[in-house]
């Protein structure tokens, strides 16, 4: 019976229904999205990790690669210090000329690549192995290198080979892979050598970065691909499962030296992936595998110990034996999860749900906005009544004016009332379009102008939407003046195509999506205040303000002074991902993030006009 | 004739957008064409390019099983200069038709067919956009601009479709009957709009004459010349391909009996695609049964409104179809504007038009994730083309539900305004 009154108070109170409802919600969406992400660390939301592919067997297998490899390593190693690059004797081996320009530097280098075909195979499948010359912190990976040569070496004597090895080795960890992958699979661009010799699909990709002379303690799995894109679960688990298992060799991931297991260390794991997974760059030299599907990580001995380069090898030999086993592609497992442990992850289902109800609270705020406009006008009567489609009235003058009032009084009713709605859809999906100019902007202009261009932009985003809201109240220079029902229309149009895009997002890039959600919380809670100046203009003044904090550019300059790393490092970096790795979170930041701020700032700003 | 200065407007603003479009993104058409959203196997442009390769070279179009569409195509896009060397006049080609699309949609809410008939007169005539704005919506539908970027041979389709319906409500009920010939000979599903054509028909015949005709008689004097003017169609086709059950069973064969399983928004990919094939006759059957027992339903209720009747139909199409692509959805987005003065009384626009919004960003991301990332399964695309047809069927039933509600108010002045309860 009480929820029946409830009910019944609610729809006798469309203040509480259509204004301070949704509010509410809202808000409790965005709180509970948050606390979501926070509960995933515990035992009860996380799961341990297992193999799902049963063909891998882990482990399974006795590994020979030692004693006498190490003298042949050492012999290598000398001979690749007297930098003679020769691929082993008796491979198939060719190399590929590259070259990349983005933000005005260019890129170029020469890979070089040997294929070993399997004995017992039919050059359908491959595993490739990718030693780079210099690592994905710019060290020289002498030991990598070194390591790579002997295993070819040595794999190239065995006959339980069923999937041809490929070796990859790249002058450096950013484009000789993205360069070797295009041309494998024919979609380089003009600037980048075809490959003269080729093998079959790839089922699995293996990076080896060991750029120090001493021992090492753990093994460290990077396994980030380009735009969030993750490898099979089962790859990563493989690795974990044969260092751990069989090498006896501990397996980190994230920098995570110095994991207890705890809640805050496993919050701090998976923030550090989502970060990295949010901003969708390339992690390392498998990064550029991910989007071609081909499951990928880079192994990275770290650390003080006692593990030689044998024990990397074995682990690598083992790993590849697994790899050899699989009788299709990688598929069993998840390709989204977040790891909070190197045994401990949490699954699509269990995670998703955080960012989607960030993104749902906006659509809620965006439908609640519809409704009111239609049903329920509130603070000044005859809103709705007023813009009853002005355009039906110049086409029928008379004749039909006692019905109209009759259909006029009803609308007021209970039924719905007309809304304009040309001017907010012209404007919405024109901010949107204009969202295109910074994006081009940002990925064409040299890269010495970055920094320039970014505080120019700060700039920018102060200004605009001042200038489009005295715009918009004036009428835009046409005789009809917007009313308020076609700002909360705009709202509701902005709303809605964020929700839409971050729900869709958080399919493809879950922590983009959770990241953009969080930034643009604000935007579901900000309109147009009315009231006296005295509050108006202070309140929109201080509320401009603090959005300005949260404006793209100034987000960056934010970050960027926090983790001082320059803005124009960070800028190449991303004009070099959207020219070479094909990644798109500018896209993201500046057709949704972008336009949904600057509709904010218009809503805020016009209240001051 | 005087030249209406918004409409030239608009559709100069519209042609200038496309043309921008492709130029801009000069990959964007071949980008649309390979979609499977937009590019059915009986619409494709790819698929034309390939038919026109083998009928350019005296081979029958129809030799590899690629090329379904109706050969009347083959010599008229031969004329056209080659697409790869040359994509602008074809892509200008498109571009005109769709103009001429616009056109006829305006013609067709200036007759005022849609709000005045000749057994009905809607309670909101007042809420109504005029021609050109309906044009608007129809040209910078992004749905329609997709479909005319790919160059979809569906746009003449919908071409004959709407040519059918603006001669009818202009009174050329000769060529109103030609133009239905046209567009059932090139996708064969618009014969279905034949009888309540044939009644817009007739009530614009009987609304100008003084007394009406015999409606028997008129619609077999229609439904001959429609049969005449297919039959016409087809005879030119054997001209042209020599074969005539070659061409048939590749074209209307390939429609009927639905052999083409490649992912499309519409329902029957899956469907078949899960089934014994020792079912598969009968719910072929089923299927198609089920698409076109719409059309007695609908005229028998709607009999009032036959410009509705036809509205409601191409909704109904573009959810049930076998191939339907989102050019069918444009042609159903197309003709709801002139049913303006029933938004009023629609009562889940927004929700429909958010579940469309959410399906037409969710597919691309879906298929993306099915077909590129392999992180997504055939599941994921299919769930978002169900609730793509949810949208539309939302949508469509709304529609229809606002229109019996202002028929209904007509009978029942006194009722107006009164809240509907489910007995």
């Amino acid at each position: 019976m009480a929820l029946k009154s409830a009910i019944r108070n609610l729809r006798n109170n469309p203040q509480l229904l259509f204004v301070r409802l949704p509010n509410i919600l809202s808000f409790l969406c965005i709180v509970v999205g948050v606390v979501w992400l926070l509960l995933l660390p515990l035992n009860d939301y996380s799961r341990q990790t297992y193999i799902s592919e049963n063909a891998l067997l882990p482990g399974q297998v006795h590994a020979y690669f030692t004693g006498s490899e190490q003298n042949i390593f050492r012999g290598y190693k000398k001979e690749i210090q007297a930098l003679i690059q020769e691929g082993p004797a008796g491979l198939k081996v060719a190399t590929q000329k590259y070259e990349y320009t983005s933000a005005g530097i260019g890129y170029q280098g020469e890979n070089v690549y040997g294929i070993i075909h399997a004995p017992r195979g039919d050059a359908t499948e491959a595993i490739v192995l990718v030693a780079a010359w210099k690592t994905a912190d710019d060290e020289l990976n002498l030991n990598g290198v070194t390591l790579a040569l002997t295993l070819a070496r040595y794999f190239k004597r065995w006959s339980l080979w069923s999937k041809d090895i490929i070796f990859v080795f790249p002058p450096d960890s950013k484009t000789g892979t993205q360069a070797w992958i295009d041309a494998y699979h024919d979609l380089h661009p003009a600037t980048v050598q075809p490959l003269p010799l080729k093998s079959g699909a790839l089922q699995g990709a293996l990076v080896i970065e060991y750029p120090f002379e001493n021992h090492f303690h753990t093994l460290h799995i990077v396994y980030d691909g380009v735009n969030g894109q993750l490898p099979n679960l089962d790859l990563f688990n493989t690795a974990v499962a044969i260092a751990g298992g069989q090498m006896g060799i501990g397996a980190n991931l994230q920098e995570m030296w110095k994991h207890d297991d705890s809640y805050q260390d496993r919050l701090k794991t998976i923030l550090r992936g989502m970060t990295k997974q949010g901003l969708g760059y390339a992690t390392g030299a498998h990064s550029s595998f991910m989007p071609y599907h081909i499951d990928a990580i880079t192994l990275q001995p770290k650390g003080e110990g006692w593990e030689d380069e044998m024990a990397l090898g074995r682990t690598i030999e083992s790993l590849c034996r697994s790899l050899n086993n699989l009788l299709e592609h990688l598929h069993q497992s998840f390709f989204f999860y977040l790891l909070m442990q190197s045994n401990r992850f949490v699954s699509i289902g269990t995670y998703l749900p955080s960012a989607m109800l960030i993104a749902g609270n906006f659509t809620i705020m965006a439908i609640a906005l519809w409704m009111r406009t239609g049903y329920y006008s509130d603070s000044k009567p005859g809103v709705s009544a007023g813009s009853d489609t002005p355009k039906s009235k110049s086409e029928k003058p008379s004749g039909t004016v006692t019905e109209k009032e009759v259909t006029e009084s009803k609308l007021n009713g209970s039924t719905v009332a007309e809304r304009v709605l040309a001017l907010p859809l012209t404007l919405v999906s024109g901010l949107h379009l204009i969202g295109l100019v910074p994006l081009w902007i940002f990925n064409t202009i040299f890269h010495q102008y970055f920094t320039a261009a970014t505080y120019i932009f700060v700039g920018v985003d102060v200004v605009l939407p001042l200038i489009l809201a005295a715009l918009l109240s004036n009428g835009l220079g046409i005789s009809r003046p917007i009313v308020p029902q076609q700002y909360l229309l705009i709202k509701s149009f902005a709303l809605l195509l964020l929700g839409l895009s971050l729900s869709t997002l958080a399919t493809l890039n879950f922590s983009l999506s959770f990241m953009i959600g969080l930034l643009c919380a604000p935007l579901t809670f900000i309109t147009r205040i009315q009231g006296a100046a005295a509050v108006r203009y202070p309140i929109s003044v201080l509320g401009l303000a603090l959005l300005n904090l949260l404006s793209p550019p100034a987000v960056l300059i934010g970050v960027c002074w926090y983790t001082g790393v320059p803005i124009e490092t960070v800028l190449t970096q991303a004009a070099f991902g959207w020219d070479v790795w094909g990644m798109w979170t500018q896209v993201v930041v500046w057709c949704v993030w972008w336009p949904a701020w600057l509709i904010g700032c218009v809503l805020l700003g016009s209240s001051m006009f | 004739m005087a030249v209406d200065r918004r409409k030239v407007a608009v559709f100069g603003a519209a042609f200038v957008l496309r043309l921008l479009l492709i130029c801009l993104f000069p990959s964007l058409p071949d980008l649309l064409t390979g979609r499977v959203e937009v590019s059915t196997p009986v619409n494709s442009f790819k698929r034309l390019q390939e038919g026109l390769y083998l009928y350019t070279r005296n081979v029958s179009p129809y030799d590899g099983g690629v090329f379904h569409q109706a050969p009347l195509l083959l010599p008229l896009f031969s004329l056209l200069p080659d697409v790869n060397s040359n994509p602008i006049p074809t892509a200008i080609f498109y571009f005109l038709v769709d103009l001429v699309n616009a056109h006829a949609l305006a013609t067709i809410s200036e007759s005022g067919q849609s709000v005045q008939s000749r057994l009905h007169s809607a309670m909101r005539k007042h809420i109504r956009w005029d021609g050109t704005s309906v044009a608007a919506w129809f040209l910078f539908n992004p749905f329609t601009i997709a479909t005319c970027l790919a160059r979809s041979t569906s746009v003449f389709t919908t071409s004959g479709i709407l040519l059918a319906v603006s001669n009818a409500v202009s009174g050329n009920t000769l060529n109103a009957m030609l133009a239905l010939g046209l567009a059932s000979y090139l996708s064969m599903y618009p014969a279905l709009l034949f009888v309540p054509l044939a009644l817009l028909c007739y009530d614009q015949r009987a609304q100008k004459s003084a007394q009406a005709p015999s409606s028997g008689l008129f619609i077999l004097q229609h439904g001959a010349i429609l049969s005449g003017s297919i039959a016409g169609l087809l005879g030119l086709s054997i001209l042209i391909t020599g074969n005539f059950w070659e061409f048939m069973s590749a074209t209307y064969g390939f429609h009927l009996l639905v052999p083409d399983l490649t992912p499309n928004v519409g329902l029957w990919w899956y469907f078949f695609i899960e089934m014994f094939d020792s079912f598969r006759e009968f719910f072929l059957g089923v299927f198609w049964l089920h698409l076109a027992s719409y059309v007695g339903g609908l005229t028998a209720r709607l009999r009032r409104q036959p410009l509705f009747i036809i509205t409601s139909l191409l909704g109904v199409f573009a959810v049930f179809k076998p191939y339907p692509s989102i050019s069918d959805a444009s042609l159903y987005f197309a003709l709801l504007p002139l049913y303006r003065h029933l938004f009023p009384l629609m009562r889940y626009t927004f929700f429909a038009i958010s579940a469309l919004l959410y399906s037409s960003l969710l597919g691309p991301a879906f298929y993306h994730l099915w077909i590129y990332a392999g992180s997504g399964n055939a599941n994921f695309f299919y769930a978002i083309t169900l609730v793509w047809s949810l949208g539309l069927s939302i949508l469509l039933a709304d529609s229809i539900f606002a229109a019996l509600r202002d028929e209904w108010e007509q009978d029942h002045p006194e009722r107006k305004g009164q809240e509907v309860k489910q007995v």
